[in-house]
This record gives C-alpha cells, sequence and structure tokens, in this order.
C-alpha cells in the first residue's frame, strides 16, 4: 500500500503541465508561434485565451482559472496587483499604432489632418481596451479628437476593429502595427511614429493563485528568452 | 435617469417599435398561408421561419452581417445604388430586431388563425364575400387578440435582443447602443451599479409585455367560451 | 328547374356520395340518418366543398366551378355560425342584396337588432340566421338540421316562422332533417338519402 501511493506520488511531476495563459488580442499571432514550439521542446501543454486585456483583467478578477496574464497596457495589471493577485511582472515589449485602410478602395491618408475628415473610424472600445486608448491618447494628442468622436465605431478588441476594415464596413481604423502587418485586406495608411505616439507597453506577469506555479514559471521565463524575443520581433514587436 | 440613460431607452423603444411595425404585414401573410392552406414546400418554409427561434443568435448576426454588410450581396447593391449603409447603423440593430422576433408573431398569427373557426369564413362566403372582404372582415377581427398578444412578444424580444445587433450593428453611443448592449458595455467597463439599473428598466418593460400580452390572449379564450 | 344536380360523386370516409336529383318545388326535405351524406350534399351545393365528378345547375345555370361567393345561394349551417363579433344587424346585413323590411318582419326581428349575438336565445339565434341568408335574394336556400338545438317547447314557433317564410318570401328551400315531424308540417316533396345515396324521393 505505501508502494503505491509512492508510486502515484512521483507519478504527478512527470504528468504533463497544461499551463493557462490570458493574452492581449495584438499578441495572438506571436504566441502561437511560440506556444507551439515551447511544447514540443518541453512537454508541457499551453492554453490560450486571447482577448482584450480589459476584459481579460476582469475575468481574473473573478477568479478564472489563469497562470500567465500578458496585458496589453500596465493600467490593466495594475489594477490586478492592488488586488493582490500578481506574483511578479515585468514589462517586455512594446509597439506602435498603424492607421489603416482597406486595401481594396480605401483612401489615401497621409496624416492627422486627412485621418481627421474619414467617415468613419474602427476603434477598439476606447474607454477599456489598450488599444483603444493608445488610439484615443494619439488622437487628442494631435486635437483632432472632437471632429472624430461621433465618427468612431468601437469594437470589443483590436482585432475586431480590423476586422470592420478588412470587411469594409468600416473606412479605417486605429490599430497595432503588428495586427496591420498579418492581413492582407488591409493597407497601412501610415505608421504613427513612436515618438508621436503614446508610451505603449507589454507586462507580463505570473500570477499567485496559479494552478500549476512551476511549469507557469518556466513559461513565462522562457517568454523573456532570446528565442522567443526574436519571434516578437519578427512580428513587428518592439524588443529591448 | 440620466441624459444617456434616456436616450438608449428612446432608441431603444424606436427601434423596437419600428421593427413590430415592419413585420407585421409579412408575418400575417406567411401566418395565414401556414394556417389556411396546404402547398408544396409548406414545411420547408416552417422550417425556415422557426431558425432564427432555435440558431445561435450570433449565428444569425454573422450571416446578417454577411449579406447586409458592404462587400454583401445586399448591403453591396445598397451602398453602391443608394449611398445607404447598413451595418453599424440604426437600419442594422432594426433589421436584426425583425429577423429574430418574426418567428413570434408568425407562430402566434397562425394560432390566432387557426382558432377561428373555418365555418364562419365559409358562411361569409356564401354570403358573396370575396377573400379580402372575408379576411378583413371575420379572420382578422376574430383573431386580432392573438394577433396583438404576438405583436407584445416580438416587441419584447426585440428589445431583448443582443446576440445579432452586437455583431451586425456594433456598440455605438447615440446610434446603435440599445438597452442590451449597454447593459453589456458597462458590464464591460466594470460600471455595474448603472448597469443595474439598466437592467431594471429591461425587467419592467419585459414584464409589461408579456403581461399584457397574456392578458390580451386570455380575453381571447374568454371569448370564445359559449 | 330550381335545382338540378347530375351524377354527383365524391367519396366520403365510409361510402361515395353519388347523387343525381331534381327540385322543383318549394320546400323540399332531405330525409336520412345521421352521416347519410345530408350535410355533405348541402356543401357540395353550396360550393363549399368540390366534387370529385358531377354537374349542378341552379335555376338553369351550371354553376359547378363557381365560386361559393357568385353562386347565389342561401346557406344555413346546424350551428348557425353567426358572427360573434358582430351585433345581431350587422350579421343580418352582411351580405344583403334587398332593403331588410319584409324579412325582418316575417321573423320579429326588430327588437334584436342592436344586441350582441352573444346574447340570444337558441331560436333567436336561428331566426337571425335564417334572415341573414335570405337577405342575400338567393336562388335557393339551404337549412341543415334548422331544429336542432332548438328548446322542444319553441320548436313549434320556429317552425311557424319557416312555414312563413315558405309562404310569404317564396324561396325554394332545401331542408335537411332527420325528424318526420318537421318534413310532413312543412315540405312539399321528400327526398329519402342513405349512405350517400337518394333511395327515394316523391310528393308529400
Amino acid at each position: 500500500m505505501p508502494r503505491l501511493l509512492l508510486l502515484l506520488l512521483l507519478a504527478f511531476p512527470l504528468a504533463a503541465a497544461e499551463v493557462r495563459v490570458f493574452a492581449a488580442a495584438s499578441l495572438t499571432d506571436a504566441l502561437n508561434e511560440i506556444g507551439a514550439a515551447y511544447e514540443k521542446a518541453s512537454g508541457d501543454r499551453i492554453v490560450f485565451n486571447f482577448g482584450a486585456s480589459s476584459m481579460l483583467a476582469r475575468q481574473i478578477q473573478q477568479g478564472a482559472p489563469a497562470d500567465l496574464f500578458l496585458s496589453a497596457d500596465e493600467e490593466k495589471m495594475n489594477a490586478l496587483a492592488q488586488r493582490g493577485l500578481v506574483a511578479t511582472r515585468t514589462s517586455v515589449l512594446s509597439n506602435t499604432l498603424a492607421i489603416v485602410v482597406p486595401r481594396v478602395g480605401g483612401r489615401a491618408i497621409g496624416g492627422p489632418r486627412q485621418l481627421a475628415s474619414v467617415a468613419s473610424l474602427a476603434l477598439a472600445e476606447p474607454s477599456t481596451v489598450p488599444a483603444g486608448i493608445y488610439a484615443k491618447q494619439y488622437l487628442v494628442a494631435q486635437k483632432i479628437w472632437p471632429q472624430l468622436a461621433a465618427k468612431v465605431i468601437p469594437t470589443d478588441n483590436v482585432r475586431s476593429a480590423l476586422a470592420a476594415v478588412e470587411s469594409g464596413n468600416a473606412d479605417a481604423a486605429i490599430v497595432y502595427k503588428t495586427d496591420a502587418l498579418l492581413s492582407k485586406r488591409v493597407r497601412v495608411a501610415y505608421e504613427v511614429p513612436r515618438a508621436a505616439g503614446p508610451k505603449i507597453s507589454y507586462p507580463f506577469a505570473l500570477l499567485r493563485e496559479a494552478e500549476q506555479p512551476v511549469a507557469a514559471q518556466k513559461f513565462y521565463a522562457h517568454l523573456r528568452s532570446k528565442a522567443a524575443l526574436a519571434v516578437f520581433a519578427r512580428h513587428g514587436f518592439i524588443v529591448p | 435617469m440620466s441624459a444617456e440613460e434616456l436616450q438608449i431607452l428612446s432608441l431603444t423603444l424606436r427601434t423596437a417599435a419600428l421593427s413590430t411595425i415592419l413585420i407585421v404585414p409579412p408575418a400575417l401573410a406567411v401566418a395565414w398561408l401556414l394556417a389556411r392552406r396546404r402547398w408544396r414546400g409548406k414545411s420547408l418554409v416552417e422550417t425556415f421561419v422557426a431558425l432564427p427561434l432555435v440558431m445561435p443568435p450570433v449565428a444569425t448576426g454573422l450571416l446578417l452581417l454577411q449579406l447586409l454588410g458592404r462587400r454583401g450581396p445586399l448591403g453591396g447593391w445598397l451602398h453602391r445604388t443608394f449611398d445607404v449603409d447598413i451595418v453599424f447603423t440604426w437600419r442594422a440593430v432594426v433589421i436584426a430586431m425583425m429577423v429574430m422576433s418574426f418567428p413570434l408573431l408568425v407562430r402566434a398569427a397562425r394560432v390566432a388563425f387557426e382558432e377561428v373557426n373555418p365555418r364562419l369564413e365559409q358562411v361569409a362566403r356564401t354570403l358573396g364575400a370575396s377573400d379580402a372582404r372575408v379576411f378583413a372582415t371575420i379572420t382578422l377581427p376574430l383573431a386580432a387578440r392573438g394577433i396583438v398578444s404576438g405583436m407584445l412578444l416580438a416587441f419584447a424580444r426585440a428589445i431583448g435582443e443582443f446576440g445579432a445587433t452586437i455583431l451586425v450593428a456594433g456598440n455605438i453611443p447615440g446610434r446603435t447602443s440599445t438597452l442590451s448592449l449597454a447593459i453589456y458595455n458597462l458590464v464591460q467597463l466594470g460600471r455595474d451599479g448603472e448597469a443595474f439599473r439598466l437592467l431594471g428598466v429591461a425587467v419592467v418593460i419585459a414584464f409589461l409585455a408579456v403581461w399584457t400580452a397574456e392578458g390580451f390572449l386570455r380575453r381571447s379564450h374568454d371569448a370564445r367560451r359559449p | 328547374m330550381t335545382l338540378a344536380v347530375r351524377d354527383l360523386v365524391l367519396p366520403l370516409a365510409e361510402f361515395t356520395l353519388d347523387v343525381s336529383l331534381d327540385l322543383d318545388a318549394r320546400t323540399t326535405a332531405l330525409y336520412g340518418p345521421s352521416g347519410a351524406g345530408k350535410t355533405t350534399l348541402l356543401e357540395l351545393i353550396a360550393g363549399l366543398r368540390t366534387p370529385q365528378n358531377g354537374r349542378i345547375e341552379l335555376h338553369g345555370r351550371d354553376v359547378t366551378n363557381v365560386p361559393p361567393r357568385h353562386r347565389r345561394v342561401g346557406y344555413v349551417p346546424q350551428d348557425d355560425a353567426l358572427f360573434p363579433h358582430l351585433s345581431v344587424r350587422q350579421n343580418v346585413m352582411y351580405g344583403a342584396r334587398a332593403m331588410p323590411d319584409d324579412v325582418i318582419d316575417v321573423l320579429e326581428l326588430a327588437p334584436l337588432l342592436d344586441r350582441s349575438v352573444k346574447r340570444l336565445s337558441g331560436g333567436e339565434r336561428k331566426r337571425v340566421a335564417l334572415a341573414r341568408a335570405l337577405l342575400t335574394q338567393p336562388a335557393v336556400l339551404l337549412l341543415d338540421e334548422p331544429l336542432a338545438g332548438v328548446d322542444v317547447a319553441l320548436r313549434g314557433r320556429v317552425l311557424e316562422y319557416f312555414v312563413r317564410i315558405r309562404d310569404e318570401l317564396a324561396v325554394p328551400t332545401l331542408y335537411v332533417t332527420h325528424h318526420m315531424e318537421e318534413v310532413e308540417a312543412l315540405c312539399e316533396e321528400l327526398v329519402t338519402i342513405d349512405r350517400g345515396r337518394i333511395v327515394a324521393h316523391r310528393r308529400m
């Protein structure tokens, strides 16, 4: 009987762990690539839940099971930290904004002046979703927010804003440059230079209530490795 | 209520009312054909009409998005010919409400028509009435209570519509932000108190609509008793 | 010839209706047991059912393919079929082609005109249904068991009204019943039908 118990106890660390990662929608493609390679190398399973950082933060607050949280802005992470849900965190990646239009039939928009006169502009919800918050910061700084406010189509997350332009139902959208690069059905009208745009920061965190702390810690470290950062860079993120 | 809340309520009531009025003629026509006539393909039509009741609303919303978007068959034509957009405007809200509440009205109207004694319609014909006159003077008045009850249910359904609407109209403050969408948005924003206030409004409207609908049905059945 | 029916055929659940008939008299009784096909025959003549075969002529005019509204047939079904949502006056005037005065007088409906049909006695309902049919100036009147559902005590009175209609308004009538007393009181000819076929036709 005791030997059976010992066998069972030893069996557990050897079973493949499942790491649950809640991540901002803009990180989808880069993370899928990183996750697939990591699964092959380590034998652990990585399960992603992509969405707007605001929605993910809320889900974590309400007790959704997550081991890691990769947010698109500091504010959402701060909210979790205040509630004591964060074990450790670092900020690693950055990004820039891009104005996209449909590839077929899209207007030429050279800068903020012309942007102010589009008929409709899709943004991730500018009061909560990081991509939308950054976009609004940019528009306010360029003093064109008052003209554009009534023409904004708020979407649930940055990928939906991209999709609205892909389908032609919105004239333009402000998304991350990394999103713009992914879609063949949009083209970048212009990129917001880093100096002119808001400071975009992606904090990564290991959560206190992680169910798989050991495996989660391993993946958390891997995300900051040279190999992973190279993948992020290839997708257009700004890495240190 | 704040100005914003009033605007949401006003938009919701107006779009739901318009949607209900617009579905009445086609719903009555379909309901009558299903109640009084037999024809090839009838069960196919019955099934199609019932689909929005059973399919996930977002699936219906996706189909509408494909159809009504600027690149879709119907939306594209409207955009090119009349420079009219549907997606992300109040028109999409009304259309989503129409599609989702149509089956409810058809069902209620069909039952109402079926409950009209066909003998009465037959006698009216022997008295010289045309089909149109029979419908207007005999069938419709006797089915009226059941039809009104169905309209109230359709109205309540339209007010509660969310899944299809969010895909096809978005949640644009002042333009497409209905009661259901606003509640969802407030919850997303963490403004739970305001969300609960709107929830209260939604419950009151739904309660009144269904209670009145049931009242009409009750009186319709009482009138039938000899 | 008021009404002529030639080889009218309609398969029913238990048997096939197959009837040929010539009617001339003022009031003809269609007599037979329950389920003999009497109501079905009336419905065929009124145009509410379609025969498989055969012809129907009213006053020499072929009405076989004519819809009910153009046949000029006055039909009073067994359950009266008064329109419950209309008043007595509205029921009576529904298809009226003539001024109602003599019909209303004969049937003594004047005091009932503004009542709701829901508050009429059995006998009153019959009179209203009759007036409604008569006011369309029909070529022939079809009555299906008109005394069914009328209080035994009142039957005599209602029968009197039928006699008055026969004598004062002179509309040819086909009167369905399975009570011989009514036949004897009212009708000039008797047609007997059983299991869908005419088995006898004689003058009273």
